[in-house]
């Protein structure tokens, strides 16, 4: 069996993320810190525990990233990951859903993965995308939000449970290979064994380069960055902390929301 | 926006969606003429689901049926709207709105690529030509334009408000065919909640807790808080549980719990818009983040800027002191 797992690198926190708004760019302040999409690391942990079931399964990681994605993919040989992929964006920071798919698709093609596994989501753009869009480019099945599955039918098919609205589970059954995007909370990420380490911090990443793989133009581009929208004017209660703390005991009090203690 | 616009309305147990009413809010802002409804199913119910729509929109239906689309699944969707769509040439403009919901986002973007279109998911707001959506945590808006003829798009439940609709007389129906296609995914039904909370539904008041809180040391400020008031239960966003700081049964989101209690308590909860679509019915939301830039604060009737550990101690203090 052999696994893919889409990794990618977001920042740590977006209170780190500077807005010019003459550009309107945001750019990463000086301070950003990067690390592995939260989402990925419950992909690349389901990918560990289905290898430790199933035994004789290689996982490959890949990002699609500038440089600086190499760390990521360290990390996802830390956790376990046999190979590590790094398709090179260069320049290019960030690039979309669209663009990000197909070139995990073009690097993917013809290595014969079984299945692939990504986060539901990114943390920073919150599309969705990559994992479905990957999987119609690949002519592959594809369930996502998937919070359990078990691979079944000799290797030939996997049962998933899907998690929609209000905590229900879609249950259905794919043929191999497919694409999954792993909700959060399926498992409980591990934490780097001191071997794989040592072995990852030896070990080569393979570098694709994005320009050398054919892919379509960018279905859509960005017009502008936004501050956001002014949704309900809402009250900010100011004062020291004492004021504060009396302010909204007084808001709460006149809305009949907060009882008297002890009466 | 020029060209045909298409409202997929998506159903469960035979119910049509709620969302799908804001759909119809978000094409008129668009300012599609003559949407169109479509809807999936099987032949048992594909009338009567798309009687639905044309009565209650007055807009045109089509609906597609086959015994493949008895149940939901993204490869008996695909598989039924990629031929449909294919007819249209290249350089036609069409539209096509789903709601950005699990099934929503599940067979959308695979269906963008089926019939080269851009895809746009999550859409809050519609520019000029152009779609608005939240990234970076809600912190900015993004707009973009697609770059493509046809586009496939997923609307932010919540985003545009389901108008009144004055259906006036029906819109006129047209069921398809959509021929029976064997599919390589198996549906194996739906599994009812693990984690539906009962005690959380029927609360007055919710204290909930976001990955602000630090660390499950500080859940007692949470039960500390939520002692004030009678009839108050402890909620939490997913990353919360999934911390395991708390369990399941109290997440509040879009994958869990929707509550809409007289109070809302939101300590050190960001507002991403899977928590916010939980939630955002509460009677009063009151938020206490350190962040002053937290989108929670945009969703909140009342905002405090201070540290959790720090604050909840004092509030509880000031009020019994008060009395």
């Amino acid at each position: 069996m052999k696994i893919l797992v889409c990794v990618k690198q977001v920042y740590d926190s977006p209170e780190t993320l500077v807005f010019d708004e003459s550009t309107g760019q945001v750019t990463f302040g000086p301070h950003t810190v990067f690390r592995m999409n939260r989402y990925d690391e419950y992909a690349l942990e389901e990918a560990l525990r289905i290898r430790e079931r199933l035994g004789g399964a290689v996982i490959d990681a890949i990002s699609v990233g500038p440089a600086r994605a190499a760390k990521t993919i360290r990390r996802a040989m830390e956790l376990g990951a046999d190979h590590g992929i790094h398709v090179q964006t260069g320049d290019i920071d960030s690039p979309g859903a669209f663009e990000r798919a197909h070139l995990i698709a073009a690097a993917a093609r013809g290595r014969g993965y079984d299945l692939v596994l990504a986060g539901v989501m990114a943390e920073d753009d919150m599309e969705s995308q990559v994992g479905p869009l990957l999987a119609a480019v690949l002519e592959y099945g594809c369930a996502t939000g998937v919070i359990f599955e078990e691979i079944s039918g000799n290797g030939r098919e996997i049962a998933v449970e899907r998690e929609v609205e209000g905590g229900s589970r879609e249950c259905l059954t794919l043929a191999l290979p497919c694409v999954l995007t792993i909700q959060s909370g399926i498992n409980t990420p591990r934490y780097p064994a001191l071997s794989h380490v040592l072995r990852a911090r030896s070990s080569e990443l393979e570098c694709i380069a994005a320009s050398s793989l054919a892919v379509p133009p960018p279905a859509q581009s960005l017009v502008r960055i936004l501050p956001p929208a002014q949704g309900r004017k809402g009250e900010i209660i100011e004062g020291t902390a004492v004021e504060k703390a009396d302010k909204l005991i007084h808001i709460l009090r006149e809305h009949s929301l907060l009882p008297r203690q002890g009466a | 926006m020029s060209g045909r616009f298409f409202i997929i309305a998506l159903h469960e147990g035979g119910r049509i969606q709620e969302e799908t009413w804001e759909l119809v809010s978000f094409a008129r802002r668009c300012g599609a003429a003559g949407p169109v409804m479509m809807v999936l199913s099987d032949e048992g119910s594909i009338e009567r689901l798309a009687g639905e729509l044309a009565h209650r929109t007055g807009l045109d239906v089509v609906g597609l049926a086959g015994s493949h689309l008895r149940e939901y699944s993204a490869e008996a969707y695909i598989r039924t709207l990629v031929p449909f769509f294919r007819d249209a040439s290249e350089e036609e403009e069409v539209h096509i709105a789903a709601a950005h919901t699990s099934r929503g986002i599940d067979f959308v973007p695979q269906l963008s690529i089926g019939i080269d279109a851009c895809c746009i998911t999550a859409v809050e707001d519609v520019g000029e030509g152009s779609f608005i959506r939240s990234l970076h945590h809600g912190r900015f808006r993004a707009e973009v334009r697609a770059d493509r003829a046809k586009v496939v798009i997923t609307v932010l439940p919540g985003a545009f408000a389901p108008e009144d609709i004055e259906p006036g007389k029906p819109g006129r129906i047209r069921i398809v065919p959509a021929g029976d296609i064997s599919l390589s995914t198996r549906s194996r039904g739906t599994r009812a909640p693990v984690h539906a909370n009962m005690g959380l539904t029927r609360a007055e008041v919710i204290v909930s807790a976001g990955r602000g809180l630090g660390g499950s040391e500080n859940i007692r400020l949470l039960t500390m808080l939520s002692s004030l008031f009678p009839k108050s239960a402890l909620g939490a966003t997913r990353a919360v549980c999934d911390q395991g700081w708390l369990d399941y049964s109290h997440q509040i989101g879009s994958t869990g719990n929707t509550v809409s209690p007289r109070l809302y308590l939101a300590c050190g909860i960001s507002g991403a818009i899977q928590h916010l679509a939980g939630m955002r019915n509460s009677g009063m939301i009151v938020a206490i983040n350190t962040d002053p830039h937290a989108a929670i604060f945009r969703t909140a009737h009342y905002g405090i800027v201070e540290d959790l550990t720090t604050f909840i101690p004092l509030l509880v203090d000031r009020c019994l002191k008060r009395g």
